[in-house]
């Protein structure tokens, strides 16, 4: 079965916003999504930048991640599994994220 | 599977229900107790970063084994951080890290002393936040937001305040504790007495808030019961309790009982002798009951006792009919001889006058609350008396109040209420419908 990367961004500013109780529906929300058959993993991005690794003239150098200019950050991975990008939409269309960010839906190579 | 699938699984990913928010009040009191009630700010900012690492982690990788105990743990370390980053210049820094350090330590254990040692400090909070010095509306926002985890815009709209006002009263409270100085250690002697009231009084009042009819019946509002009920039964499991605490206990654990009765599917309001008995939570009856036994021992007697035995009455009836009202009639006698003449306590009495002795005895009650001020404008005063008129058949005088009752101010519900009353004024006879007033508002 085809696995697809979904990268889900969100706008940390809105967090803060939310009320202990809030946050605790919403973490119940994705842990939901996430026991669902087909969800093969998550993973949470941690909270910095990271580097930027390229090679210039065959001297490979690091520098910090860009800064990102939207508001939106990539926060997390999911991966799910899925027969076609059909399913892997219709699986991923009522991901509780979608209430308030965008999630980026990619198939991975088999 | 279908998101209705989904919500039907029922998976919380293992969470206690509210956790987030009582976990905040237990780690915001005891973080306030070793930084200083001063520095309650950074207290809740720390409890509010774990929240939110959590909210960030989670999602993906899951909740942790001990969820209540990782948050605990975070927050203590982002204090610690914001100590170490030089937040306040001061020479006890060193001691204070070592505290909250050895607290992170025991907080992930189940170690039952460091579990009492939580309580006492949520104990404290609350007694800290219902300091007298402390304005009653702010005394209410202040235990709600820091004992209760609720946020400024939940409790603006469980008060049907705005959010701008409820935040001021939080400046206020927090101003009023900088500026007094006021403490977290425990009242003592007729201090204590004094502080307990207050504390009882405060949580009463958020009970009956959460308790009154309203707009839509928020489910915010059954929380503020709920929440006042989980006070109360910290105080009640201290040492300092007294027999009153365990009887504000028992009345708010008998009175919530009947909260899923209360409104029918259309989200009319239900009176008390309407309601569908087998929905009342027997849970809650029985935790009522219970308090109620442990209030009896010792010889004091409080307006909460009165208000206990009326519900535990009501309780115990096992249909309308059986519903002793002597008793209830006596009961509220004892009520107002010992709240003093509470208007609206008066005013369910005299339904009880009504019930006890008929509807005209009911009116004579009634018309000396007429005058009264506190009663001016107020509906369920006229809901009343037209019930009354309308039992004795004086169709014209009962609609004439309930018109009256419905230019009050009074929610949608209720005013459905009233206009079903006042259709019966024009129907057939003999349609001996309930007697409002006991309709679940719990007196003041």
């Amino acid at each position: 079965m085809p696995q697809y990367m979904l990268a889900l961004y969100d706008d940390p500013s809105r967090w803060p916003k939310l009320s202990p109780e809030e946050m605790q529906k919403s973490i119940e929300k994705y842990m939901a999504w996430g026991k669902r058959p087909y969800v093969v993993q998550g993973k949470r991005l941690a909270g910095d930048n990271g580097r930027v690794l390229k090679g210039a003239n065959g001297k490979p150098r690091a520098t910090d991640g860009p800064y990102s200019e939207t508001k939106e950050v990539l926060g997390g991975i999911y991966l799910i599994e899925a027969k076609d990008y059909d399913e892997a939409v219709e699986r991923t269309l009522d991901h509780p994220h979608l209430d308030h960010g965008t999630i980026e839906l990619r198939q991975l190579y088999s | 599977m279908s998101p209705a699938e989904l919500n039907t699984a029922n998976d919380t990913g293992g969470l206690l229900e509210h956790l987030f928010r009582h976990q905040s009040g237990r780690v915001v009191a005891h973080l306030a107790r070793v930084l200083g009630p001063s520095r309650l700010d950074l207290a809740e900012e720390s409890m509010q970063e774990a929240m939110l690492r959590a909210l960030q982690v989670w999602p993906y990788q899951g909740v942790p084994d001990n969820a209540a105990g990782w948050l605990f743990r975070v927050a203590h370390n982002a204090a610690i951080d914001a100590i170490r980053r030089g937040r306040f210049l001061e020479q006890n820094t060193g001691a204070l890290v070592a505290e909250l350090t050895r607290a992170t330590a025991n907080g992930s254990g189940d170690d039952p002393d460091f579990e009492r040692q939580l309580r006492d400090d949520e104990l404290r909070m609350i007694f800290m936040s219902c300091h007298p010095a402390i304005a009653r509306d702010s005394r209410v926002a202040l235990s709600l937001k820091t004992v209760g985890g609720f946020s400024v815009r939940e409790i603006a709209r469980a008060f049907l305040a705005d959010d701008a006002a409820i935040a001021q009263r939080l400046v206020r409270a927090k101003r009023q504790i900088r500026e007094r100085e006021l403490t977290l250690d425990m009242p003592h002697g007729a201090d204590l007495e004094q502080r307990l009231d207050s504390a009882l009084e405060t949580i009463y009042f958020i009970f009956n808030e959460g308790y009154s009819a309203h707009e839509g019946e928020d489910l915010i509002r059954q929380d503020l019961c709920f929440e006042a009920l989980r006070l109360g039964r910290l105080l009640a499991g201290s040492s300092i309790a007294t027999p009153r605490v365990q009887a504000l206990v028992a009345v708010m654990a008998l009175q919530a009982a009947r909260l899923p009765a209360r409104i029918d599917e259309a989200g009319d309001l239900i009176l008390l002798e309407d309601q569908d008995r087998a929905r009342w939570d027997q849970g809650l009856i029985a935790m009522g009951f219970h308090y109620f036994d442990v209030s009896m021992r010792g010889d004091q007697v409080s307006e909460y006792h009165a208000q206990a035995a009326i519900a535990a009455t009501h309780a115990r009836a096992e249909s309308l009919t059986t519903v002793d009202w002597p008793v209830i009639l006596e009961l509220y006698d004892q009520l107002l001889a010992i709240s003093g003449a509470s208007p609206i306590v008066a005013l369910n009495r005299a339904v009880a006058v009504a019930k006890v002795h008929g509807p005209a005895e009911g009116l004579a009650a009634i018309a000396e609350l007429s005058g009264n001020p506190q009663l001016r404008d107020y509906y369920l005063l006229l809901a009343v008396r037209g019930h009354l008129l309308l039992e004795l058949e004086r169709r014209e005088e009962a609609a004439a109040c309930l018109r009256a009752a419905l230019e009050c101010r009074c929610c949608e519900p209720e005013r459905r209420f009233l206009r079903r009353k006042l259709a019966q004024c024009a129907a057939a006879p003999s349609s001996r419908g309930s007697v409002p007033g006991l309709a679940g508002r719990a007196p003041h």
